[in-house]
């Protein structure tokens, strides 16, 4: 046994040996296959983060949307070795279903036009893969020759393109999706779970794509439009007011309009039901302007007719009427707004009555600029709330003048009472009896410069608009009353029936919560007999805002002071409001004085007021009496006083300070 | 070369013609023989072991690589089962080579430098591939596309109608396949 090992010994060592090389050959083996795994894997890993970088790329640097959607097609089909891919997006709003893009990355020389040209005029709603992708929000694909082949219409081209797979997956913003690419292979998918999973992630970095577009999109949106309204906004008018303007100036019959439209006290409204309701009537507004502006039967008469509504903020609108043909077309389009605007508005249980303003600017004119194109919309639309509001008015160049006369005015005045512009005259206030001086009516001059004397009929309305009537009116009271101290100490009269002196009042003052503290402070500063202040003011200042008028007055009462009602007769005189008011005073107006010798009528009307005041316990006044034959009239009737021409002109504070001292001679001026 | 080429090879002879002849091969060709798939290695090692082969079997360098080519294709298939799965036919496969293959194997063999063939479908059954290689193994190719028509179980009629060995820029084949 001892010499068989010997011979044995070599076999079973080459055996041993044989085993030893097999074991080492398949640690060999194995070693090499985790190595490749590993650098499969490894490579697989690069081609991944160089795709999901492209796309990075792609999605931050790209120009537009299909820029980056192209480049994204294109790194894909590098990545995955896909010959052709092809962009749809989702339809936005209302629709649903997808839209085939003409973006696509196509490798090809033209081979796969066929199939290019089938999906895009394919309708995608709901057939093929793509609208499976929009369903699921999950990546697909569909094989040549599996069993659902034929529920994929383009299954038959894509073979007989040599194509043999399609592959889809969706672009996605959190759940949504709003795109889908897709993809042809030559060879069959059976996406492994990491593909999809790159795939879902590039799906998410390109929707941030269309999300940065979305919110850009937004961004330029809220730039231009109003928020409270989604009507276009200033900036939006004057752009597209703009881009009309270089047209008219192109071609020749090109025309357009601005309809400059405000609502009528807006301010009342917003003051007396709150903020809310006056932006509800603000809502509701431009809501009927704008389905009043879309109605078919307005447009029909002028083909290309277009226009565009904006809020330019506040209560004021405007219209921009592209294409217009003639001026009748804006004046029919603003009639229209006007009708449109006459149903109240329901506010919670309130019915608010709506009226507005419309100004009305034509291209024709020829303007160079936008902002004056405006701004004469914006004056023609002044002149028709001047007029009564709750109508048009068409700009003309008149109106241009004299906003430009207002707005020197505007700024003079700020400076006037600083500068001493500003002064009284006094016009003697007499007894027709006697000829006697009882009093004076105190009348606002003023004395520019540079634009000499201007009218109070022409700055005081300035002065009540810019807000300046509270301060000047109060300097009056001021000069006036002392001024009355002073005559009252040099020159004695019976004690039962002082000198006395008239101002007027503003309908601005009287609206003003200030005036009896005003007049309260004057009084005991001047320290005059609180009777003999006469304020005057007229009746259709009263009238405005009768019941208001009414607590004033009866406060005015309580200090003493006396009431004048002015240009009595001239308005809607209101019998029954008349006798509820605390007046003291008629005066009979200069137009009904006024050569009233020839006119039977005047004199029947000044015989009416001093019969009515004779009624009601009033004194009567007649102003403007400039002729003897008007004075003896008066005299006659019993008018108790008389200012005018005949007697004196307004004075100078030292001139009717003189008038005062002399001797009075009856008929005698 | 890469390392797998050599590995192939090396199988293919052991299986057909025994452990020992592989070693001998080695031998006459003064090689030390250790080859790691994943290892790059001179191309004149196998130059070299075709040229000894084709001494010992008495049979033409071009047909040693024609039988290397058949009788690696099983063996890759064994190996790499996912390059012929999805390919109803050789066509489908040869089709791809470019695409999926040269990429499958770049990702394996970083550095590998596989041949270019380019494919000309035509109109008729003919398919004409062009193969352009620096190392001009048109004849491994041609039995590369043996072995894989045997793979698919099909017949190939493969005719070479230009080689670089003969001064043309590229090799051409026109191959038809028969079930």
């Amino acid at each position: 046994m001892s010499e068989g090992a010997p011979a044995d010994a070599p076999q079973q060592e080459i055996a041993r040996l044989q085993r030893r090389l097999r074991r080492e050959t398949a640690a060999r083996l194995e070693a090499e296959a985790i190595a490749e795994r590993g650098l499969r894997d490894l490579f697989q890993r690069q081609q991944e983060i160089s795709l999901l970088e492209r796309i990075a790329v792609a999605a931050n640097e790209a120009a537009s949307v299909d820029d980056a959607m192209r480049h994204a097609l294109d790194a894909v089909c590098r990545y995955s070795g896909w010959p052709l891919g092809h962009l749809l997006l989702v339809r936005e709003g209302a629709a649903t279903g997808l839209i085939a893009s003409t973006v696509w990355h196509d490798e090809s020389d033209g081979r796969y036009a066929a199939m290019r040209a089938l999906t895009e005029t394919m309708d995608f709603c709901d057939a093929g893969l793509p609208a499976k992708v929009l369903r699921s929000a999950l990546p697909a694909w569909a094989n040549a020759d599996a069993p659902d082949a034929g529920e994929y219409p383009r299954m038959p081209l894509l073979v007989q393109l040599g194509l043999a797979s399609l592959f889809a997956f969706p672009v996605v913003i959190g759940q949504e999706v709003v795109a889908v690419l897709e993809f042809f292979s030559r060879e069959r998918q059976t996406p492994e779970e990491s593909m999809l999973r790159l795939m879902a992630q590039v799906g998410t970095q390109l929707g941030r794509v269309i999300e940065r577009r979305r919110a850009q999109e937004r961004l330029v949106h809220d730039a231009l439009h109003d928020p409270l309204t989604q009507l276009g906004n200033r900036k939006l008018f004057l752009d597209r007011l703009d881009h009309f303007l270089v047209r008219s100036q192109r071609i020749p019959d090109y025309q357009f309009a601005v309809l400059f439209v405000d609502l009528d006290r807006f301010k009342a409204i917003n003051d007396g039901l709150g903020h809310q309701a006056g932006d509800q009537v603000i809502v509701g507004t431009a809501r009927r302007l704008s389905s009043c502006l879309r109605q078919n039967d307005l447009v029909a008469r002028d083909a290309a007719f277009d226009h565009v509504v904006s809020r330019l903020g506040g209560d004021e609108f405007t219209v921009l009427l592209d294409n217009v043909t003639s001026a009748a077309t804006p004046i029919r389009v603003a009639e229209r707004l006007l009708e449109a605007l006459a149903p109240p508005f329901l506010i919670g249980q309130q019915q608010v009555f709506v009226t507005a303003s419309i100004g009305i600017a034509l291209s024709s004119s020829g303007y160079q600029d936008v902002q004056v194109m405006l701004r004469d919309a914006d004056i023609a639309m002044y002149h028709a709330k001047q007029n009564g509001r709750a109508r048009w008015m068409m700009f003309d160049q008149t109106m241009q003048e004299g906003a430009l006369r207002r707005l020197t005015l505007e700024a003079e005045l700020r400076l006037a009472m600083g500068a001493r512009q500003l002064y009284l005259q006094y016009q003697p206030i007499i007894t027709p009896q006697d000829g006697v001086i009882r009093g004076f009516e105190a009348l606002l001059r003023w004395r520019h410069p540079v634009l000499g004397m201007i009218s109070p009929l022409e700055f005081i309305p300035v002065a009540e608009e810019v807000g300046l009537i509270g301060a000047i009116g109060g300097w009056v009271l001021e000069e006036a009353c002392r001024q009355l101290r002073a005559w009252q100490q040099d020159h004695a009269m019976p004690s039962h029936l002082p000198l006395s002196m008239s101002v007027n009042v503003s309908a601005t003052q009287l609206a003003g919560g200030a005036l009896v503290d005003v007049v309260t402070r004057v009084l005991a500063e001047s320290g005059i007999a609180h009777g003999s202040l006469k304020l005057e003011l007229t009746e259709s200042a009263v009238m405005a805002d009768a019941e208001h008028a009414l607590a004033v007055f009866k406060e005015l009462k309580a200090l003493g002071v006396r009431l004048s009602l002015d240009d009595f007769g001239t308005g809607y005189s209101s019998l029954s409001h008349l006798r509820r008011l605390p007046i003291d005073t008629l005066k009979i107006d200069r137009s009904f004085v006024s050569a009233m010798d020839s006119h039977g009528d005047k004199r029947q009307i000044a015989e009416v007021v001093v019969m009515l005041a004779r009624t009601l316990g009033l004194d009567v006044v007649a102003e403007g009496v400039e002729t003897l034959a008007e004075l003896d009239i008066l005299r006659e009737m019993g008018s108790d006083f008389v200012q005018g021409y005949f007697y004196f002109r307004p004075l100078d504070a030292a001139d009717a300070t003189l008038a005062l001292a002399a001797p009075t001679e009856p008929n005698a001026r | 070369m890469k390392g797998i080429v050599f590995n192939l090879l090396e199988e293919a002879v052991s299986t057909e013609f025994g452990d020992a002849t592989w070693d001998r091969l080695l031998d006459d060709a003064d090689l030390d023989g250790a080859y790691t798939s994943l290892g790059s290695y001179d191309d004149a090692e196998i130059l070299r072991l075709v040229s000894v082969a084709s001494a010992a079997l008495n049979i033409p360098e071009q047909d040693v690589l024609r039988w290397f080519g058949r009788r690696a294709m099983p063996l890759l298939a064994k190996r790499y089962p996912t390059f012929f799965a999805n390919h109803p036919n050789t066509r489908s496969f040869l089709l791809t080579l470019n695409n999926i293959i040269h990429p499958e194997v770049r990702k394996l063999y970083p550095g590998a430098s596989p041949p270019v063939f380019d494919f000309d479908t035509g109109d008729n059954d003919d398919l004409v591939i062009g193969y352009n290689s620096a190392r001009r193994l048109c004849a491994l190719a041609e039995g590369f596309m043996q072995g894989a028509a045997e793979h698919f179980g099909e017949q190939a009629g493969i005719t070479q109608s230009a080689c670089m060995h003969h001064g043309a820029a590229k090799c051409s084949f026109h191959v038809r396949f028969h079930p």
